[in-house]
């Protein structure tokens, strides 16, 4: 149980030399002000010392003499400043900042003055009160927290990205979709036209109906969707290719050069070579060695 | 250790001589530090004053100190150039004339001496001897040098500036105090081990009866090898905290090294075991608060009776 008491009187300030103190049973009731660890009484103990002569007397006896010149003592006195919370931590490591900051402007005024070195030129290495190995585990330090900072940054903006690039895509899909119900539903049109006319009209003026969202001048268009491994003559929709080199380490850089093996090079499509082209459905037997040799010929010249 | 005098001192105390014989000397206002022979260099009845600044610190710690404040020690070692690092204080009782007659032994003028006890108290000595005046403050809020965080560093050795809070000069204990500290945390000039350059500050202030502790390194950005500065790299300078950090809180100074008379007792002070006691006694009589609170209850119920509830046969079958 906490010792309340009355108030006490401030009795603080004793003149008397070698004031013996009472041995009072009554302390001043206490706050414990949690501020790192820093417990204050709230009322001054009346039992306090406080022996101003000799104190200044003692001061006298250790003080240097007073004509000293500046840079013997090296100290800046602060001039009035404005009282700082003890527990706000920012306000008062500012406080502390600033008094520092400004005392060494005035320190380097007067330093200017009096003509000697004083700034560290960049090409003095001397011993430093830490040791390079710990600057070392400041710096990885310091490092790691930008990285990291940079990390959430860019994660954060990943995701808003991902969210926007939901949307937009879900937006494409559903043009897409729309385009191809328009185009699908143009050719039903036209065939229902031409159903109606009755099947007389059909040299190109038939074709005159514009098709939703395609060009007049080419009606039968495939889309434009960018299949990069088929040629618009494939007959085997682009899986020439599927199952057998396609198979280990299909990444993009081996696609493409297996892609370029097989549009150009050797043993590629091998599957497509026993079936006819436009060229060879015509080529009933016979040999086509001597072609070959004539065309060499032909070529060389 | 031989002294080396200057041309011009060595005429001055000839001078010197020459006047004592002719005239009455005049009234010694200046102080020396050591007794001896330093006290002849500043016998000066000439207007050039010759003060050398011989200060020695002895940076000692008693034993089962913890790892925390023997690094502080170990920092503020290398802080201090004039500083002499001695072995472990073993002794018990009569623990200041041990360390009156170690720093006598030591040839130092001055003491921080660190005291752990309990393992988790801090209280720092700062005395000036052989018969000067001594302070006792308790350490809080530690930080070495080695936390990460204070990532600034400067030569090992420079000279700090030292800057002082306003309410320095506002009380006699203050005062003294301040002049304490520009003797002990101020590097001599031209002393052996000092290095040239001002590239650090310690910071001293008064918050809340607590003195602070803090050691900034300067980054001043300036042209080149000139030693000129100009009010555009005033304004950018910066300063990178370095460390140690603390923080101290004045319990009683005393007339003499390491006893003597009290001169001030803090009456703000509450020492740690007292807190402790008082945390203690919060918590012990929980088990008998809870009976009484029961008690109370139950008288309370008692006197006051609740009147009959219309609904309560409503469910009954």
């Amino acid at each position: 149980m906490m010792v309340k008491n009355k108030l006490a009187m401030m009795n603080q300030e004793n003149d008397e030399e070698d004031f013996d103190p009472e041995t009072e049973s009554e302390s001043g009731s206490e706050e414990e002000e949690e501020d790192q660890q820093v417990v204050k009484l709230a009322e001054p103990s009346k039992t306090a010392v406080y022996n101003k002569d000799g104190l200044l007397e003692r001061l006298n006896d250790i003080s240097w003499p007073n004509n000293l010149d500046w840079t013997h003592r090296l100290n800046i006195d602060r001039e009035e400043q404005e009282q700082v919370d003890v527990n706000d931590d920012l306000a008062r490591e500012h406080a502390f900042y600033t008094q520092g900051l400004e005392g060494i402007r005035q320190a380097y005024v007067n330093f200017q003055s009096t003509g000697e070195p004083f700034l560290r030129p960049a090409d003095y290495y001397a011993e430093m009160v830490k040791t390079d190995t710990h600057m070392e585990k400041v710096k990885g330090r310091l490092l790691a927290e930008k990285r990291r900072i940079e990390e959430s940054e860019e994660r954060r903006k990943a995701r808003e990205n991902k969210k926007l690039a939901k949307d937009i895509q879900a937006q494409k899909m559903k043009e897409r979709t729309k385009q191809k119900k328009q185009e699908i539903e143009s050719v039903k049109k036209w065939r229902k036209q031409r159903q109606q006319s009755g099947f007389d009209k059909e040299d190109a003026g038939g074709l005159d109906l514009a098709f939703d969202g395609g060009d007049v001048n080419k009606p039968f268009q495939r889309s434009n969707k960018k299949r990069p491994g088929v040629s618009p003559g494939d007959r085997s929709g682009g899986r020439a290719n599927f199952g057998g080199k396609g198979g280990k380490g299909f990444d993009k850089k081996r696609k493409s050069r297996e892609f370029k093996d097989s549009k150009f090079g050797f043993g590629g499509r091998k599957g497509l070579k026993k079936q006819n082209t436009a060229e060879t459905t015509n080529d009933f037997g016979g040999s086509h060695k001597g072609e070959r040799f004539a065309k060499n010929k032909r070529v060389k010249r | 250790m031989g002294k080396k005098r200057k041309h011009t001192e060595t005429e001055a105390v000839a001078n010197g001589n020459k006047d004592e014989i002719a005239t009455e000397r005049p009234k010694r206002t200046l102080l020396g530090f050591k007794d001896g022979s330093n006290t002849e260099e500043n016998k000066d009845s000439s207007s050039v004053v010759t003060f050398r600044n011989k200060e020695k610190v002895l940076v000692t710690c008693s034993r089962r100190i913890s790892y925390r404040y023997r690094h502080l020690m170990l920092n503020l070692v290398s802080l201090l150039p004039h500083c002499k690092k001695d072995n472990k204080v073993e002794s018990k009782d009569a623990k200041g004339e041990t360390l009156n007659e170690l720093v006598e032994l030591k040839s130092c003028s001055s003491c921080l001496f660190f005291e752990c006890r309990k393992g988790k108290d801090l209280y720092l000595w700062m005395s000036k001897c052989p018969n000067g005046p001594s302070v006792k403050f308790l350490v809080n809020a530690v930080h070495t040098m080695e936390e990460l965080k204070l990532t600034g560093n400067h030569l090992k050795g420079s000279r700090p500036i030292l800057t002082f809070s306003s309410n320095f000069d506002k009380q006699p204990h203050w005062k003294l105090l301040k002049e304490m500290f520009m003797q002990i945390f101020g590097t001599p000039k031209d002393h052996r081990k000092s290095k040239p350059f001002y590239d650090h500050v310690f910071v001293f202030s008064i918050l809340d009866d607590h003195v602070w502790f803090r050691n900034y390194q300067i980054s001043c950005p300036h042209t080149g090898t000139t030693q000129k500065i100009d009010r555009g790299d005033l304004e950018k300078m910066t300063l990178v905290e370095v460390g140690p950090r603390f923080c101290l809180n004045p319990i009683k100074i005393f007339g003499g090294s390491f006893g003597g008379p009290t001169l001030y007792e803090n009456p703000f002070y509450v020492a740690p075991n007292q807190i402790r006691s008082l945390e203690k006694k919060q918590k012990a009589g929980k088990y008998a608060k809870k009976v009484k609170a029961k008690t109370r209850r139950k008288m309370h119920q008692l006197s006051n009776p609740l009147e009959v509830d219309e609904f309560a046969d409503m469910w009954k079958e």
